[in-house]
């Protein structure tokens, strides 16, 4: 088991916003989290990357214990996550940001460079390199993201929308992007609202509605699941699918 | 890139001698060992506050240890003020590890009021400490002794021992800012959560930065006391000292290798000026000119002037150009 979150609850004050949520990955896996706005899967996901330290519950990572560490050691340890919204350094060119995640394994600047530089190409980036992140439009930006991810080496790697807000066209690309990271031998676990990008890429889905999980399962026994339905669509359309 | 090197370079090294021959050369090479002296300061407030963006207002510390123990040293007991210089860093040092290690946890402008209440602090106590020469400060050597005492009648020796250390500063911020701290301070600036996520430890390369930079203000404020012989409260420890530092590097450019050195050439002779100009009562001009340039960084220009030229004069300049040889 590369991932295992067990019974990981996060509370603000007295509201729970994540209740006794589990999570297992296996290496390999690429694994979807949906649920509808304010459901908790954000604040789960920060849990597991370590930005925000569990209420309750234990999160190991590759049998090392990691509920309290902070982001920097999940990072060395081979997690990495981009963030809702692109979160890129605005003044360093596109080459300098994603060196800044090769750093991580090569502590020296020729070889990061040269790392980084692969990855630019690899992430369709190549011919801005030189340009400041600020000059990317929100899907540069989402990509600059998983570059600079990519390129601290992940085993697992978090993405928190990276798709949301993208055209068809951008979406498809994005995809494909995401397809060769995991046959890279990523593990994905993927935060998304666009249903399209979670029924084609996770082989396992997990929902979350009000600080809870309530269903999991393939994506197509998920989007049938007449709870899945009442939380996206309200209770009517829920019994609907029940009949 | 590599002539325009060559040119500050060679100005700056036949600089006292290129004003040899004018009616004023005494105040001119006074003035350049000034503006060398502020860009020191500058710079290395520049690692810290420009590089990885922490907003320190207390540098004055720094500063104020490297001034005192030169001449403590020899007020006390007679020794030569140089042996302080190496003593005044380890203080530093020691008081940058102090600081840094509860105040990193602040971010922003929390950062920037604790470093403001500790270097307050810290002259409060000097004003009223006697064996500190209390609110009125300690004198160096009069008349040299030794050339050790580093006591010179023209300014032109200290010019030179100024562009040394400033060019031993310049060489560490370059390379710096080539090696993974540099590029991992400015990912802190730019946002310590990201940082964070591609595994930044941001505390501990934030303190690095801070005694990098409380290193070489030490230093600065030592060849200040070597070159005046004398430090007060107010001239070693106030708070303008920290704010100076801030301003010229902001002017030049926070976050670039010859921002600060910009800065003080512009900064230093205009406040000489000003106080020339206006005698005793031009002093309070020069915090007038302080605040109207902090404001005018802060509305327009927040890159300071390096990064006015690269990014919006020298692209229109640019285009000009390449317009003229179209047609």
């Amino acid at each position: 088991m590369l991932l295992s979150a067990e019974k990981v609850a996060k509370a603000f004050g007295s509201f729970k916003a994540v209740a006794s949520a589990d999570l297992h990955v296996e290496a390999g896996e690429i694994v979807g989290l949906i649920g509808p706005n304010g459901a908790g899967k954000s604040t789960f996901f920060n849990c597991i990357a370590g930005d925000l330290r569990p209420s309750e519950g234990r999160i190991l990572f590759d049998g090392v214990d990691v509920t309290n560490a902070p982001p920097e050691t999940h990072a060395r340890l081979g997690i990495g996550r981009t963030f809702q919204v692109p979160a890129t350094f605005e003044d360093m060119t596109i080459l300098e940001n994603v060196m800044v995640g090769a750093f991580l394994r090569r502590p020296k600047r020729g070889a990061a460079r040269e790392r980084a530089l692969e990855i630019i190409e690899m992430t369709g980036l190549g011919a801005q390199a030189q340009q400041r992140a600020r000059s990317l439009g929100t899907p540069g930006r989402k990509r600059l993201e998983i570059a600079r991810v990519l390129a601290t080496e992940p085993r697992l790697m978090l993405l928190d929308e990276a798709l949301a807000g993208l055209t068809p066209g951008e979406i498809q690309r994005a995809m494909e992007l995401v397809r060769e990271i995991h046959r890279l031998g990523v593990t994905l676990v993927i935060v998304e609202h666009v249903m399209e990008v979670i029924l084609t890429l996770a082989r396992r889905v997990l929902v979350f509605n009000q600080g809870h999980i309530i269903a999991s399962g393939t994506p197509q026994d998920v989007v049938n699941d007449p709870k899945v339905i009442e939380a996206y669509l309200g209770r009517g359309h829920g019994r609907q699918a029940q009949r | 890139m590599r002539r325009g090197w060559l040119a500050l370079a060679a100005a700056l090294l036949f600089f006292p001698w290129l004003v040899a021959g004018s009616n004023s050369a005494a105040f001119l090479q006074d003035m350049g060992a000034l503006v060398l002296l502020a860009a020191i300061g500058a710079s290395a407030w520049n690692i810290l506050g420009g590089y990885a963006g922490q907003i320190s207002v207390g540098h004055a510390m720094f500063y104020g240890a490297g001034a005192y123990l030169p001449l403590l040293l020899y007020q006390q007991w007679h020794l030569p003020p140089l042996l302080g210089v190496p003593l005044g860093v380890g203080v530093s040092l020691l008081l940058a590890l102090v600081v840094g290690l509860p105040t990193f946890r602040l971010q922003g402008h929390y950062f920037s009021m604790a470093t403001i209440a500790v270097a307050e602090l810290i002259r409060i106590v000097v004003s009223n400490w006697d064996f500190l020469g209390a609110a009125i400060g300690l004198q160096g050597p009069a008349v040299s002794q030794h050339w050790w005492d580093l006591t010179f009648r023209s300014a032109v020796p200290y010019y030179y021992i100024f562009l040394g250390v400033l060019a031993v500063l310049l060489l560490v911020t370059w390379h710096m800012q080539r090696s993974r701290l540099g590029y991992y301070l400015r990912a802190v600036r730019a946002g310590e959560r990201p940082a964070r996520s591609l595994g930044v430890p941001v505390r501990r390369y934030k303190l690095y930065a801070l005694m990098l930079s409380a290193a070489f203000t030490s230093l600065a404020g030592s060849l200040y006391a070597l070159k005046t012989g004398f430090v007060d409260p107010d001239s070693g420890l106030g708070i303008l000292v920290s704010v100076q530092l801030i301003i010229t590097a902001a002017l030049g450019g926070a976050g670039t290798l010859l921002g600060p050195l910009l800065g003080a050439a512009i900064l230093i002779p205009l406040q000489t000026a000003t106080n020339t100009w206006f005698g005793g009562s031009g002093s309070g001009l020069t915090y007038i000119i302080y605040g109207t340039i902090i404001v005018l960084i802060a509305r327009f220009e927040p890159g300071g002037l390096l990064d006015l030229w690269h990014h919006r004069v020298a692209p229109r300049l640019n285009k000009r150009r390449e317009g003229r040889h179209a047609a």
